[in-house]
């Protein structure tokens, strides 16, 4: 994180919430719609059966009354909707995006592909307790609903995504404003701005950004280092267990090629997957020529390969969302590998996808002294 | 009276011993059929050349892990097998096959299928969790006398197509009380005689039992009656319908694995689908609030339209998705009353054709005033 963004988040505002915090969210986005600060919100709702959730373009107050902007399970990951909604241009109207930290960032991530503007849109955060898998939500909505109220009253994660209980950055800031709830005093949360477009918001709202945050960057730091350390642990742990070509394939044996995994990623924007495209599509001598090499093949051939491929397209953008993990019918742990692999290779290039709208993605950005250390590599 | 071979082995080791056969004496070049694939004993399909890797070959696994026929295009979609191949398939698969290849997505030539008289699958889930291989005992013993098995994939509880149309082998499993002691496998036609001359067995003059399979077709009537009900009560009207689809994530997952769906990209994941700022900006005016990404219901109902007449009710949109909406039954009961008014059954016969591209100057004249 560069420096001035740092000076940025050192203070911030503290907002009353004596009639809760969702409430008061709500109450801080009627006001953003009502002094035209923003026109629309783009933020979490029950579906009409009440057994799950989506994410809702609102301009009506009556609506937005019955948002959730920290709901318990993450449907659609909120980058896919806010590029849904701005990938063919700007527009008009500005929208307010209330997300958890890893859609927002996946938002930037987009946006640095091109496959959203955000020039309209506020990118708003939430400090994240992690999100249910969908599956334990939808077994029983109303447990699901109460038992995750539990563990974000308590901090515990044991029942939430595995990737949620390794998350490391689930307070990070990387949109516009983001709301902090830890640390807060009892009633309140803090407002904190991390741009421009940030800090003018609060402006018009006439809500000064001059408070002392320590207490929540104290929290989310603590929190951010446990959490840092399973991380490694489970990620060493995992690089045992799926290591090596054998593991590998006994890992994605049950894998079939459905690719749900794919269509859910955020930053698996492309059209026509290259691994759905004529490309894979050979003629049936090949494969019989295959099988006949090694005595028989599994068919489809390339179900490792497609995951391989996707890990190379994808990784250094992965903001270890766990949506990929959540709409496996097979239960691979797809969010765990691929988190352990993002880290890694964000790692060679100090790069951390989604923290910051500036920093190009590495491939697009050459720079001539990096990785040196390959050059000589035999 | 048809011929049917029987072999006095267990009638998984029977096909083994045919398969085997089949690639020992040059009859086919490969072999496709469900194979272990890993040590967890994950079950993949698999095309086999060499007799030694059938070892590891389960033909008669309960599990769908691909629809067969999705698969087998992948093999022909480039153009006709050159080699004789061998496809161990399940009725609803082979099905699906037939009507890919009307839709011009593959080739029957060179490919010859064996089939049976299907019991159904598990869920994929149980595949999953690992729980499939305790139940498969319990899968034969309920196939053995002739009753449904628990726990099958709703798809399968109240599938009435069990026994396959144009296979060329079909092997005998419902209501076979000697699963275990002897394989016996009816050859449909003059391939399938051809095919297992000289196998070791004995050839008779045999036909399916029919009371057998009447017996097990109103048990599965009976089930599927059930099932049509209940979600005729669920998904009645527009409300109905936003209740049943409000939880789709909107992943697709569902197309992907239809075997009828081979559309390269969807109509609902092309820029037809997409929308300008603009026309959100109009629709949020009209309404005050707008679902994002939009389009949930319209998806499964345009889905529903583009496959319906050839939906074979396999079930495996169902298995994959990941909240759990009972698409399969949804499908196959708006499915079934179209195919109807065609008096068509997908996959049924190569020769009949898809109703949609025929036209018939006789036709719906009740509808026309």
């Amino acid at each position: 994180m560069n420096e001035s963004k740092d000076n940025l988040k050192t203070k911030g505002a503290v907002i009353s919430a004596k009639s809760g915090t969702k409430e008061s969210i709500i109450g801080f986005l009627e006001k953003g719609m009502d002094k035209g600060v923003f026109d629309a919100v783009l933020i979490s709702m029950r579906v009409p059966a009440g057994d799950s959730f989506a994410y809702v373009l609102i301009k009506d107050e009556s609506i937005l009354k019955d948002a959730f902007p920290l709901p318990p399970v993450m449907s659609v990951q909120g980058a896919k909707a806010v590029s849904s909604v701005t990938r063919l241009g700007k527009g008009n109207m500005k929208i307010a995006a209330i997300m958890r930290p890893c859609e927002t960032r996946a938002t930037v991530e987009l946006s640095k592909l091109g496959q959203t503007d955000l020039e309209n849109i506020i990118l708003i955060s939430m400090d994240c307790p992690g999100v249910l898998p969908i599956s334990d939500f939808l077994s029983d909505p109303n447990k699901g609903m109460k038992l995750f109220d539990d563990a974000t009253k308590k901090l515990d994660d044991k029942i939430m995504r595995p990737v949620c209980q390794i998350c490391d950055k689930s307070s990070m800031v990387a949109g516009d404003l983001h709301i902090g709830t830890l640390g807060a005093k009892k009633d309140t949360f803090f407002i904190i701005s991390n741009s421009k477009k940030g800090n003018e918001l609060m402006e018009k709202l006439g809500i000064d950004l001059k408070e002392n945050i320590d207490s929540w960057q104290a929290k989310v730091k603590n929190i951010s280092e446990e959490k840092q350390n399973k991380r490694k642990k489970t990620h060493k742990d995992l690089k045992s267990e799926t290591g090596g070509l054998d593991n590998l394939l006994d890992t994605f044996s049950q894998c079939i090629n459905c690719h749900n995994c794919m269509r859910v990623c955020p930053i698996c924007y492309c059209r026509l997957c290259y691994f759905d495209s004529d490309k894979v599509k050979r003629p049936s001598e090949d494969y019989l020529q295959r099988a006949e090499s090694k005595g028989s093949i599994r068919f489809l051939p390339d179900t490792t390969l497609f995951q391989m491929g996707r890990m190379m397209h994808m990784s250094l953008s992965c903001v270890s969302c766990g949506a990929c993990e959540d709409a496996c019918p097979m239960s691979i742990p797809v969010a765990q590998i691929f988190s352990m692999i993002a880290d890694e290779t964000q790692g060679l290039f100090d790069y951390v996808s989604g923290r910051n709208l500036e920093e190009p993605l590495p491939l697009v950005a050459y720079k001539e002294e990096e990785l040196q250390e390959m050059e000589d590599a035999k | 009276m048809t011929k049917a071979l029987k072999i006095n082995k267990s009638t998984e080791q029977g096909i083994l011993e045919l398969l085997k056969f089949l690639l020992e004496k040059g009859k086919v070049k490969g072999v496709f059929t469900l194979k272990k694939i890993s040590n967890d004993g994950a079950v993949a399909y698999s095309l086999i050349t060499k007799p030694d890797e059938l070892k590891d070959a389960v033909p008669l696994y309960p599990l769908m892990p691909t629809n067969a026929g999705k698969l087998l295009s992948r093999f022909t979609l480039k153009g006709s097998s050159n080699e004789p191949v061998a496809a161990v398939v399940k009725p609803c698969e082979l099905r699906a096959f037939i009507e890919l290849v009307k839709l011009e997505q593959g080739s029957l030539e060179n490919l010859f299928f064996i089939s049976s008289t299907c019991g159904g699958v598990y869920p994929l889930k149980m595949a999953a969790d690992g729980t499939i291989e305790k139940n498969l005992s319990k899968y034969w013993d309920a196939v053995k006398k002739g009753e449904i098995p628990t726990d099958l994939r709703s798809a399968c509880k109240g599938c009435e197509e069990f026994k396959p149309y144009t296979a060329d082998m079909t092997v005998d499993l419902i209501g076979k009380n000697d699963i275990d002691k002897q394989c016996m496998i009816f050859l449909n036609n003059k391939k399938g005689e051809e095919l297992t001359k000289g196998v070791k067995g004995e050839f008779l003059e045999k036909a399916i039992d029919k009371g057998k399979i009447d017996k097990f077709q109103i048990k599965r009537e009976s089930e599927k009656k059930k099932l049509f009900d209940e979600i005729e009560a669920k998904t009645k009207g527009m409300d109905g319908l936003i209740e049943i689809f409000g939880k789709c994530i909107g992943c697709h997952g569902c197309s992907n694995v239809c075997p009828i769906c081979y559309c390269k990209l969807c109509e609902f994941d092309s820029s037809d689908s997409e929308y300008k700022p603009s026309n959100y900006e109009i629709e949020l005016k009209k309404r005050g609030g707008l679902r994002v990404p939009p389009g949930t219901l319209y998806y499964q109902l345009g889905r529903l339209t583009h496959v319906t007449v050839s939906c074979v009710g396999c079930g495996a949109c169902e298995d994959v998705c990941p909240v759990d909406i009972p698409l399969s039954i949804i499908f196959k009961k708006v499915g079934e009353s179209v195919q109807k008014m065609f008096e068509y059954v997908p996959g049924r016969d190569i020769k009949e054709e898809i109703p949609l591209i025929t036209f018939e100057e006789e036709e719906f004249t009740e509808v026309e005033d």
